[in-house]
């Protein structure tokens, strides 16, 4: 009874990796290059860690999310000062896992504490900015962009929150189906799988 | 959720690297130590970067080819295979045409003012607050920090950081951004400063220039080029920026502030240019575009002579100032 539960805390960290850097290429890529009125992007990264902590709890989402800022700190175009983002994407993880055990998975509960979670985000990363002087967070810049960010964030959560659920879910529900082929009658496992399925 | 104390402990250990690292590169600046982990930054996500360009864009560009494609996919799958590869080849013939066009004209304009160039394409843009993008040149192709980057229509940023593969552009919209400037026809100089958000923030216009005389005369639709700086290092003279769009007269200070409308549109930046070398001569006003003005100028002679052509003669400014003054080289350099 020891492989399997090491076998998938592998597989939860391999997913993890995996979702945070694809997020991290897309943003860079895609998302900050489209010209969205107010010159404002979503931030897919920051939505990926709330979701992966919000699916995997405390520990791994502020693991996730410091290496998350971290990768988004040196990745090429960057030019704020290293570990802004580790910082707020550490905090933030950590604070969405803690939230995530009173939660119920099968609801719409988790896209309003994404929703919470990007507000929060936002604004940690442009106080950390104000506070280290920063002059592209001064006041009158973030006053205009902190909003139309987080609405961004808002209608961009949903296709991140799913694929991020469907990510892990997935794999959750090989490691159960592997699991219980042996000890549970199929009734129930067709039961289990069925209910995994849908999101 | 058992184990919070151990959550707490790593979490408080994560939050302490975090901020010593915020203090160290902040205190650190230009000759950060942390320096070495941009460079892996670069180097790993780099060649990551120029894959996931060189992806995006055919599926950007099939994407619509996709959507819009009829829907008797079982009937006609086969033909609508061929057909979509039909459309992709179109598509991105069309994509080819454009994008030659876009490095003639940038040939173009290299040429005009005497400059050596490598062509570039962006592949990734920053993230949060920041105005920055990334080339799909490096240090592999003879980039270096502190060059000027432009593009046919004009001045686009510096490049400020250089991986083996890529380079990071801080884009002259940028709010950390200034660039030594001069308007056309006359010596005045002053400092073009970015507002943040390539343009689209802060009503419309991404650039203000602060003139350095508060006397002098300037103009609604008097351009701006770069003034160069010393040595060359960042900004090579006479890049077209951008046009006075509106003067803040309001103001009695020492300096007077213009908004300019860039050439550059900050948003849709495709193919670009790395000045790799500077040209012999101050090209002046010979890169910028003929005037509105549908006024048949004579296209300035091609590379730069000593004596400067006249680029760009309206007849909107009959009593400006005796223009063609032939300025010193030595003139002061207010940018970085």
């Amino acid at each position: 009874m020891l492989n399997p539960p090491e076998a998938s805390q592998t597989g939860r960290t391999v997913t993890a990796a995996v979702v945070i850097v694809v997020t991290l290429v897309l943003q860079v890529s895609v998302a900050n290059r489209l010209p969205l009125p107010g010159g404002v992007q979503p931030d897919l990264v920051l939505l990926a860690v709330v979701a992966l902590a919000l699916v995997s709890g405390s520990m791994t989402g502020m693991v996730a999310g410091f290496l998350a800022g971290l990768a988004a700190d040196i990745i090429p175009p960057a030019d704020h000062t290293l570990g802004r983002y580790a910082l707020v994407y550490c905090l933030i993880g950590y604070l969405c896992g803690i939230a995530s055990a009173e939660m119920d998975r099968q609801s719409v509960v988790p896209f309003f504490a994404v929703a919470a979670g990007a507000l929060a985000g936002t604004v940690l990363y442009a106080a950390t900015g104000m506070i280290l002087g920063d002059p592209r967070a001064e006041w009158s810049t973030v006053s205009r962009m902190v909003p139309l960010q987080v609405v961004y964030d808002v209608i961009a959560s949903p296709f991140i929150v799913w694929a991020v659920l469907r990510v892990t879910r997935r794999y959750e529900r090989g490691e159960r189906s592997r699991g219980d082929r042996f000890s549970v009658p199929a009734a129930r496992y067709r039961a289990m799988s069925g209910r995994g399925g849908g999101l | 959720m058992k184990d919070t104390r151990r959550t707490r402990v790593v979490l408080g250990a994560l939050l302490v690297a975090a901020l010593v690292m915020i203090t160290v590169d902040y205190r650190g600046g230009e000759h950060s130590p942390l320096r070495g982990l941009r460079g892996l930054g670069a180097a790993v996500f780099g060649p990551v970067e120029r894959a996931s360009a060189s992806v995006v864009r055919p599926v950007g560009n099939t994407f619509d080819a996709v959507t819009d494609a009829p829907g008797e996919r079982r009937r006609a799958d086969r033909l609508e295979r061929e057909n979509q590869r039909l459309r992709e080849q179109l598509r991105s013939n069309r994509l080819d045409q454009d994008r030659s066009a876009q490095l003639q004209r940038l040939l173009g304009t290299a040429g005009m003012g005497g400059y050596k160039i490598r062509a570039a394409q962006v592949i990734s843009a920053g993230q949060g607050f920041e105005d920055t993008v990334t080339l799909d040149v490096g240090s592999r192709n003879g980039v270096k920090p502190d060059m000027t980057v432009m593009s046919g229509e004009g001045l686009v940023g510096r490049v400020t950081r250089v991986g083996p593969a890529t380079a990071t552009v801080l884009l002259a919209s940028d709010q950390t951004s200034s660039v030594g400037a001069r308007l056309e026809d006359s010596k005045e100089i002053g400092i073009v400063q970015g507002r943040g958000r390539r343009g689209l923030g802060n009503g419309g216009t991404p650039l203000r220039f602060q003139l350095l005389d508060a006397a002098a005369p300037m103009r609604v639709g008097q351009r701006v080029v770069t003034l160069g700086s010393q040595a060359e290092r960042p900004y090579v003279p006479g890049v077209p920026i951008g046009v006075v769009e509106r003067i803040d007269d309001a103001g009695s200070g020492l300096t007077r502030t213009a908004y300019v409308r860039p050439f550059v549109r900050f948003t849709s930046l495709d193919v670009v240019a790395v000045v790799v070398a500077p040209p012999k001569t101050d090209p002046r006003d010979a890169v910028l575009p003929p005037s509105p003005k549908p006024t048949p100028t004579p296209t300035p002679s091609a590379g730069p002579s000593g004596s400067p052509s006249p680029g760009a003669k309206s007849g909107k400014s009959p009593k400006a100032r005796p223009s063609r003054t032939k300025s010193p080289s030595s003139t002061p350099n207010p940018g970085d």
